[in-house]
């Protein structure tokens, strides 16, 4: 297919959620978390706000549940097992698979 | 990051049950064809990494849009498919409702939620390769896709259930929450194209992992080996 039909599709479709994501933040809000914003619009429902799109001065936080309830610990345990989990299977299925083609060689 | 982040309660109770059950329904027909038509070894891989990043990505708030979360169930489907995928929809609310983030009670219909993130990224991902797209538009759409398909259910799961304490009028509530399915769509194109890039470096590297290799050809991987 045609790159220019491709990226075309892409940019509108991006440009449909786009739209429907600026109105979404205005009427439910504006800049507030979402959180917040949820039980303030699904108790009140819509509510214009406004506010920046982009606040790079909040960083990256962990989700108000964990760091409030002093899970901080008990996610970093799961993130680190998660990860060690999915290293150790990409390493077994390394290895089972070089031996499942050794064993096809073989016959 | 369509998720329903209501806590305990606020769904009536034959809403629990329904979504609940379907969950499970959809959780036993995918265990179903896992165990009958197996999995390729790659996937058990993927689907461990794909976990674990969906997982701890899941609880970083961004400061876009007013704080969100990204889910990454859309990457997760088309790396892991739609059968691993949904697996690992279930398993990451779990762990995110033990946490705290999303409630225990909602664990049905969050599932139903992530888990039709990465189902319909997966098949609109495979169509658009089908129809020869290049991989970077391909995975930007089928994840943007996936994850629209995501909130709407989101949402409709909401207006359908009602909110136990919220007193607007049913019509009120929708327009409320098209709000919010709204915004997850805007959310969608910041995953959508970082999803896309993901898939495209993947496929560059390791096509066998995303399943390309006759698309691909194995003489233009980087040589990249585990």
């Amino acid at each position: 297919m045609d790159r220019w039909k491709q990226y075309g599709g892409l940019l509108g479709l991006l440009v449909v959620c786009l739209g429907a994501g600026l109105w979404g933040f205005t009427s439910t809000g504006g800049a507030l978390p979402w959180a917040k914003r949820s039980a303030q619009t699904l108790q009140r429902g819509v509510q214009e706000g406004s506010g920046a799109l982009i606040d790079f001065g909040r960083g990256i936080v962990v989700a108000g549940p964990i760091r409030k309830g002093g899970m901080m610990l008990e996610f970093t345990g799961l993130v680190v097992l998660l990860v060690l989990v999915g290293i150790g299977l990409y390493v077994y299925v390394d290895r089972y698979h070089g031996l499942d083609e050794q064993e096809r060689a073989a016959k | 990051m369509a998720h329903i982040h209501l806590g305990e309660g606020s769904f009536p109770l034959w809403a629990l049950v329904l979504w609940t059950g379907l969950g499970i329904a959809l959780i036993s027909t995918v265990v179903y064809r896992v165990r009958k038509g197996g999995i390729k070894t790659h996937q058990i891989a993927l689907a461990g990494i794909g976990a674990a990043a969906s997982f701890a990505i899941f609880q970083l708030n961004i400061p876009v849009w007013g704080g969100i979360h990204m889910n990454l169930t859309g990457l997760v489907g088309i790396l892991a498919g739609p059968l691993l995928g949904a697996l690992i929809a279930l398993v990451v609310n779990i762990f995110s409702a033990a946490l705290g983030h999303g409630a225990v009670g909602l664990l049905g219909a969050n599932t139903l939620v992530n888990a039709s993130e990465a189902i319909v990224a997966y098949y609109a991902f495979r169509t658009l390769v089908r129809m020869d797209w290049d991989i970077l538009p391909a995975g930007a759409s089928a994840a943007t896709l996936g994850l629209s398909a995501g909130a709407i259910l989101m949402g409709a799961i909401i207006v359908v259930s009602g909110v136990n304490g919220s007193a607007l009028p049913r019509t009120d509530l929708t327009v409320a929450v098209a709000g919010l399915v709204g915004l997850n769509l805007g959310v969608a194109v910041i995953e959508g194209i970082l999803t896309g890039f993901v898939v495209q470096f993947l496929v560059s590297v390791r096509p066998d992992l995303v399943g390309l290799v006759g698309r691909v050809g194995s003489d233009e991987s980087s040589g990249v080996t585990a």
